[in-house]
């Protein structure tokens, strides 16, 4: 061989070896994968390295935690971790329609067709189907009022993918209000907004939405108020601890006195600030029905705090950055940098603020606000593994609402398009290719079908019945998605199945690049040392 | 040639070490098995009557108990499905702090019954319904079963208390009374240091001479002795410093008959402002009127050779108390240090939730009874699992009459027949050994424990059904741990 002239120590496949490895790979990691697809898909236990337990659905979570080797696999799963990037969903759908156009691949190569003769009609079959897509989707307007029932439908669609029913239909709702809380007209929605708290704590149909925001730690000091109401909320990043100056600079003094004004004096300028904010609280709280809380992002020395307490002020110190954006924008007023010429305009209010304490744990709720733009979604859980998989669920629920408001449109689910968009490219498609390609376009063609195939074969239905009756309702011109409970077409608009339209498009765009790439390998050659393992 | 001969399948992706488990007999029994191997441990500790557990963690450290929730913890479980379990336990035990052993065995029973309906036939799907459904049936029988005028109680009437906690503890500690005593001069309470003060900024003293030395020491002395003179004069006679109490301020306390004690856990100091009423003072300064506590008596004695400093308040406004533990071993004391600690977290629970429940098994018979009603209504392949549930709820009556060596199967038919005959508050007697009215006993359950303890074990037996495939990856290396040294040797 040509190579071992070049260099004795590599390794190589060649030819078919090589395609089929590639084929295997991607087959393999389709039959891991596909048992997660939809509603019905089971549960994977992941045991990591230290013991620690993740259960999941969700197809990028076992990708991500599963530590695969195979050069090609990984390939896959870098493609199918890019979808969950970009669109947020769909790694599973990746993954297993990467497996099926491979498979239907296989079936050709074996008889002879060349792989770029495949390669070929994927690309056509690609653009149609994009066409089709174009055509396909359901538009839904997103004005200033958006439709919350369709939102809440494609927010089930999506989480009863990751979680048990009864939950998902609970948090559908939850993720919908919260990215309907962020919006604002003209602007792109930020998810960060949302903040996602856990506590671990009773069960997880405990979860819930708050508009207002959850801090994860409490007020430092004993006397403190635990709960107060109506309060005016000064966000402020100032330091209101001794700082050393920069300079090194020391004290000289000979006698105890002077050491005591030294001391004093030290302390002055921290006292100054604490006092102007007191100040402030004096002039806004004078009813004694309203309280006031500072929230700062810097910190707050005992002394300071001390001072605060007795000036009847509940203060936090040291929030995240992050809380310090959401705060404003949940409670109003502006976050100063400064106390100086502070004024009332600078506060926000909340109509509750409390104090929950949790085995060490404190959180500090921030709730009942006016007009918030940004909220928290309060995750509960008996153990970390629940609280996990409901975090994972909720990030990608939000996300598939997010791609909602911006696609203004959704595709119907149920494996609906997957059986309408294979009619169209038998139908119309392959007839106007001339040639070889057109083998491709069916090979495309058959492996859409792995969607709702998978759909049936988790619920434990006959793959092929389900097919056979999709195809012919198709053929009639209804567009029927599968009923996974029954094994029945039904039509996805009446069930409210429906999914992204921007999750789509990304499968079809990435599925037939990679799957192309994997099949025009002809060599795959290991060179190089490999420094872990003395030759 | 790694490549060369890549197996197919999942085998040849991952990386080398893991393990891969699926299906049906490969995942859902094996993880049930383990589940199962688990209980088996936890469940001869259950009720008054259990047995106690010797264990010895990785530190050495003997363990002589009979809480679930210590044991379960000691064991460290490696197997994921029965880690599932073991945090089922952990979470009850967090949520209420009492009934781990409940929730750990119960989610055990469960899967070992649906072990039995998967070997019949059924899919893990229908029995997680059926297991859904019933248990959503046994939170509404619960809410029925509930003693009537228990929702009100007065936390502070000790008989109503004491009734209700009596479960909870003497499952731990049978026949030991627990003697609570309510523990509790003017108090000065300082968190910083009783110290000469000091800047943040590095602070140099210039002194030229001798004399300039000698005037110095005795500026810093006048100070402190003023300060102090202060404090004492406001009226203060004990100091408690949070931090470092300097020579020289030890000195002029002496001089000044202060007492001076030091706490340096913030959460003791915390309780003891509460218990006196002080104020904590930042710095040292001659405290306001307002800022001083008091106490009836502050005394150090010797309990067993160790000084303790008890500082009683026996005067209405005590908040805390102080639980005096006394035994002749160290595992005696950690167990009972555990068994109090139930009770307090009964307490706790009771504060929020006093609602009662019929204790000695008399609830779980007849939430069995009615759940198995329930079942015969259900239509489809739901009502094994429902039914398969209402069996399972045995087990409570069969352990305890079992751990105090009785006639498990006659106690629970003579208890069917008592409930079927109406006297739905009948359950076991274990000293006499016989089936009587627990009123009378006056054994008692809380209602938060027994709702949350069953709900977690169903939400932990549910979970780990649904798991169908295990991926394991290569444990992690680590130092490796000393083998534990042989029972034998020396």
């Amino acid at each position: 061989m040509s190579l071992r002239v070049l260099n004795p120590n590599a390794e190589v496949l060649n030819k078919s070896a090589a395609l089929h490895m590639n084929i295997n790979a991607a087959k393999g990691l389709q039959d891991v994968l596909k048992t997660n697809l939809g509603p019905k898909g089971t549960i994977k236990m992941l045991v990591g390295g230290a013991g620690d337990i993740k259960l999941t659905k969700d197809g990028n979570t076992l990708l991500k935690e599963m530590q695969i080797q195979n050069p090609t696999a990984v390939m896959i799963a870098r493609t199918a971790v890019a979808q969950d990037d970009t669109s947020g969903d769909g790694t599973t759908s990746t993954v297993i329609f990467i497996g099926e156009l491979m498979k239907q691949s296989e079936r050709y190569i074996d008889e002879g067709m060349h792989p770029r003769v495949l390669v070929d009609g994927f690309d056509i079959a690609k653009r149609a189907t994009l066409e089709f897509l174009e055509n396909f989707k359901t538009h839904v307007v997103m004005g200033e009022t958006p439709d919350k029932e369709i939102l809440k439908m494609v927010g089930r669609t999506t989480l009863r993918t990751k979680l048990y029913e009864a939950l998902a239909d609970q948090l559908s709702d939850i993720v919908v209000n919260a990215v309907l809380c962020v919006r604002k007209p003209e602007e792109p929605i930020d998810l960060f907004m949302v903040e996602i708290m856990h506590m671990r704590h009773k069960f997880d149909v405990d979860t819930r939405l708050i508009e207002g925001l959850v801090l994860d730690h409490g007020s430092r000091h004993p006397d403190m108020k635990r709960r107060a109401e109506n309060c005016y909320i000064l966000t402020c990043n100032v330091s209101l601890e001794y700082e050393k100056s920069e300079v090194n600079a020391g004290f000289f003094y000979s006698t105890a006195e002077q050491r005591e004004t030294m001391v004093t004096a030290e302390r002055r300028q921290v006292d100054e600030k604490v006092l102007q904010i007191i100040e402030l609280k004096n002039k806004v709280c004078s009813d004694n029905e309203s309280n006031f809380v500072v929230i700062n992002q810097k910190g707050i020395d005992p002394p300071s705090l001390d001072l605060l307490a007795r000036a009847g002020i509940i203060a936090l110190r040291r929030a995240k950055r992050r809380n310090m954006e959401r705060l404003v924008l949940a409670c109003g007023g502006e976050a100063v940098n400064s106390v100086d010429n502070l004024t009332p305009d600078c506060l926000g209010w909340a109509g509750l603020v409390y104090e929950h304490v949790l085995g060490e744990e404190k959180y500090t709720f921030v709730e009942n606000v006016k007009n918030p733009h940004s909220c928290t979604i309060l995750i509960k859980g008996p153990n970390d593994h629940t609280i996990a998989q409901i975090k994972d669920a909720i990030r990608d629920g939000l996300r598939s609402i997010k791609n909602t408001l911006e696609d203004e449109a959704v595709v119907l689910g149920a494996g609906a398009f997957e059986v309408a968009a294979r009619q169209h490219l038998i139908n119309n498609v392959k007839k106007t290719v001339q040639g070889r390609a057109q083998v491709g376009i069916e090979a495309f063609a058959d492996a859409l079908l792995v969607v709702p195939k998978t759909l049936a074969e988790n619920s434990g239905l006959d793959t092929q019945d389900v097919i056979i009756s999709l195809k012919n309702e198709h053929e009639n011109g209804n567009i029927v998605g599968l009923n996974h409970h029954t094994g029945e077409p039904i039509d996805p608009q009446m069930e409210g199945i429906f999914d992204n339209y921007s999750v789509k498009r990304q499968i079809i765009n990435s599925v037939p690049v990679i799957a192309s790439q994997l099949l025009l390998v002809d060599e795959v050659i290991r060179a190089g040392r490999n420094m872990r393992k003395p030759s | 040639m790694v490549f060369h001969m890549q197996p197919y399948g999942i085998q040849g992706l991952l990386k080398e070490g893991h393990k891969h488990l699926s299906g049906l007999d490969e995942a859902v029994l094996k993880n049930i098995d383990a589940c199962k191997q688990l209980t088996l441990i936890t469940r001869t500790s259950l009720g008054p009557n259990g047995m106690n557990k010797m264990i010895i963690n990785h530190l050495d450290k003997l363990f002589v108990t009979n809480d679930a929730a210590t044991i379960v913890n000691e064991l460290e479980v490696q197997h994921p499905a029965a880690k599932i379990l073991v945090l089922a336990g952990k979470a009850q035990q967090e949520e209420i702090g009492d009934g781990a052993n409940l929730t750990i065995s119960f989610a055990g029973e469960i899967l070992q019954n649906a072990e039995e309906l998967i070997r019949m036939g059924l899919h893990p799907s229908e029995i997680i319904s059926g297991y859904t459904k019933a248990i959503n049936k046994t939170i509404e029988l619960l809410e029925e079963l509930v003693e009537e005028g228990s929702e009100n109680m007065d936390v502070r009437s000790k008989v109503e208390v004491v009734s209700r906690m009596k479960a909870a503890v003497s499952s731990k500690r049978f026949g030991e009374e627990d003697i609570l005593c309510p523990l509790i001069a003017d108090i000065v309470v300082f968190t910083g240091g009783v110290d000469t003060s000091a800047t943040e900024t590095k602070g140099t003293v210039l002194i030229q001479n001798a004399e300039q030395l000698e005037k110095y020491a005795k500026t810093e002395e006048a100070k402190v002795e003023e300060l102090i003179k202060a404090v004492a004069d406001s009226g203060a006679k004990v100091v408690v410093s949070g931090a470092a109490v300097g020579e020289m301020a030890l000195h002029f306390c002496e001089r000044y008959k202060l007492m001076v004690l030091k706490i340096s856990s913030k959460f003791e100091l915390r309780r003891f402002c509460r218990t006196t009423g002080a104020v904590a003072l930042l710095k040292l300064s001659p405290p306001n009127p307002d800022n001083l506590g008091y106490a009836d008596s502050v005394s150090v004695e010797e309990i067993g050779g160790a000084r303790v400093t008890i500082v009683k308040n026996d005067e209405a406004g005590n908040l805390v108390t102080s639980v005096v533990l006394r035994g002749s071993t160290d595992s005696i004391l950690d167990d009972l240090e555990r068994a109090v600690d139930d009770g307090v977290n009964t307490y706790k629970a009771m504060c929020r939730d006093s609602r009662i429940l019929p204790g000695a098994a008399a609830t779980e018979i007849e939430l069995a009874r009615k759940l198995k009603e329930f079942s015969f209504k259900e239509t489809g392949l739901d009502q094994y699992a429902i039914a398969k549930f209402a069996e399972s709820f045995e087990m409570v009556p069969k352990i305890l009459a079992d751990n105090a060596g009785l006639n498990a199967m006659e106690i629970i038919s003579s208890l069917y027949a008592e409930h079927a005959a109406g006297n739905t508050k009948v359950g076991i007697d274990i000293e006499e050994g016989v089936c009587k009215d627990v009123s009378n006993l006056n054994i008692w359950d809380l209602y938060v424990t027994k709702f949350f303890a069953l709900k977690y074990a169903t939400d932990a037996a549910c979970t780990v059904l649904r798991v169908d495939q295990i991926i394991m990856s290569k444990p992690a290396g680590g130092p490796k741990r000393d083998q534990p040294a042989g029972m034998d040797e020396d």
